[in-house]
């Protein structure tokens, strides 16, 4: 392959394909995001059965969200801007040419990537405990049928706009739905942490070896691209499972 | 393109290219993270009645969501200082992501058929074999 392709000065190589430099960096980045939109459109599907069932389920997704710990989700939270932010310093150090500093800061993007999961784990084992995996072993005892919402609005609001409540509230077959679309959606962007972590880890790698792959930023940049997008996921997740309003 | 007047370039500037400055990572940071205190903030601090109100309460949170996810796409993914290939690129995805809910108006609009239909098994979004036949 390097017989068609040309150096420009001391940069990386210009491919025969590529007019020149410009255009081949673009390409990249282009094709990141092609697959990132294809991402998006993963997700996306997901994201509309969690709203189809929540419009249909509220009260009983309202219940159901009360077993799933904020505290631990905002943590989660946190940590994932934080590696955003650290990926971001990763790629203006890669641009600047400064290693050792893009490789402290893809370091600590692999620390939060680690203690997402971490936290994650104790969720999901703390969903075990409590007999929450939407599998045989399902029992959802903890809210009663009886217990209902009233809220001022209830009065208040015309009865086309009222949610569909007081019916199906702490219905159990609903609420075995409501852990379904949670640990698939939790679980698919969990998979794409563990990605990230060994994206991150392979650039890393490359960087510290001087691979001959890593002739500029754009590695970086790419491998940040993803980054985003799985915090740009848990951004959406966070509101959505875990702060159910009534 | 405007966002390039505060540009620097990358090492060597031999190939332009933007490089976000660190005061504004910080920036964004602190947008982001403010963003998280008013997620939270607005889930458990919001007075009655508005916070039994389902429709603003999750408006409000989607909409710092929203909010958060620009700051990220815009200047962290770099969309902001894109060429415009990359920006047909990001902006159909995310248009493509709305439109998809284009879909809801299906099972929103069911109720309103102004005949029944023919099939026994009153409409609902649940797999068919959990929806009992009345007959």
């Amino acid at each position: 392959m390097s017989g068609h392709a040309h150096a420009q000065g001391d940069g990386p190589e210009v491919y025969f394909q590529y007019e020149d430099i410009d255009q081949q960096q673009e390409s990249y980045v282009v094709g990141m995001w092609a697959f990132l939109m294809t991402e998006v459109m993963f997700f996306g599907a997901l994201f509309l059965i969690y709203t189809l069932y929540r419009w249909k389920f509220h009260d009983t997704f309202f219940f159901a969200h009360e077993q799933l710990n904020w505290k631990m989700g905002g943590l989660n939270t946190a940590v994932l801007l934080f590696s955003s932010v650290m990926v971001a310093f990763a790629v203006h150090f890669a641009q600047k040419g400064k290693k050792t500093a893009q490789l402290i800061c893809l370091g600590m993007t692999l620390m939060c990537a680690f203690g997402f999961l971490v936290i994650k784990t104790f969720e999901y084992g703390a969903k075990g405990d409590h007999k929450l995996y939407p599998n045989y072993t399902f029992e959802y005892g903890a809210h009663d049928k009886d217990h209902k919402v009233e809220s001022w609005w209830d009065d208040n609001l015309p009865a086309f706009m009222h949610i569909e409540k007081k019916e199906q509230h702490g219905d159990p077959k609903n609420a075995k739905l409501f852990y379904s679309i949670y640990f698939t959606m939790t679980g698919l962007h969990g998979l794409h942490v563990v990605i990230g972590i060994i994206a991150i880890t392979s650039l890393m790698v490359l960087i510290m070896i001087k691979s001959p792959l890593i002739t500029d930023y754009v590695p970086t940049e790419l491998v940040g691209l993803y980054w985003h997008f799985v915090d740009l996921v848990w951004i959406f997740l966070y509101p959505l499972f875990y702060l159910i309003p009534r | 393109m405007a966002g390039h007047d505060h540009s620097e370039l990358t090492k060597g500037g031999a190939h332009p290219h933007h490089v976000l400055p660190q005061g504004m990572i910080f920036l964004i940071a602190g947008g982001l993270f403010a963003g998280m205190a008013a997620t939270i903030g607005a889930a458990f601090m919001i007075p009655e009645p508005l916070h039994s109100n389902t429709f603003f309460m999750q408006s409000l949170a989607l909409a710092i969501a929203i909010f958060k996810a620009c700051l990220v796409v815009y200047f962290y993914m770099g969309v902001k200082f894109g060429t415009r290939l990359v920006k047909i690129f990001a902006y159909g995805g995310f248009i493509w992501f709305f439109t998809l809910f284009i879909m809801m108006a299906d099972y929103v609009s069911r109720p309103l058929e102004p005949v029944p239909g023919w099939e026994t098994v009153p409409s609902s979004a649940l797999p068919r074999n959990t929806v009992e036949d009345p007959e």
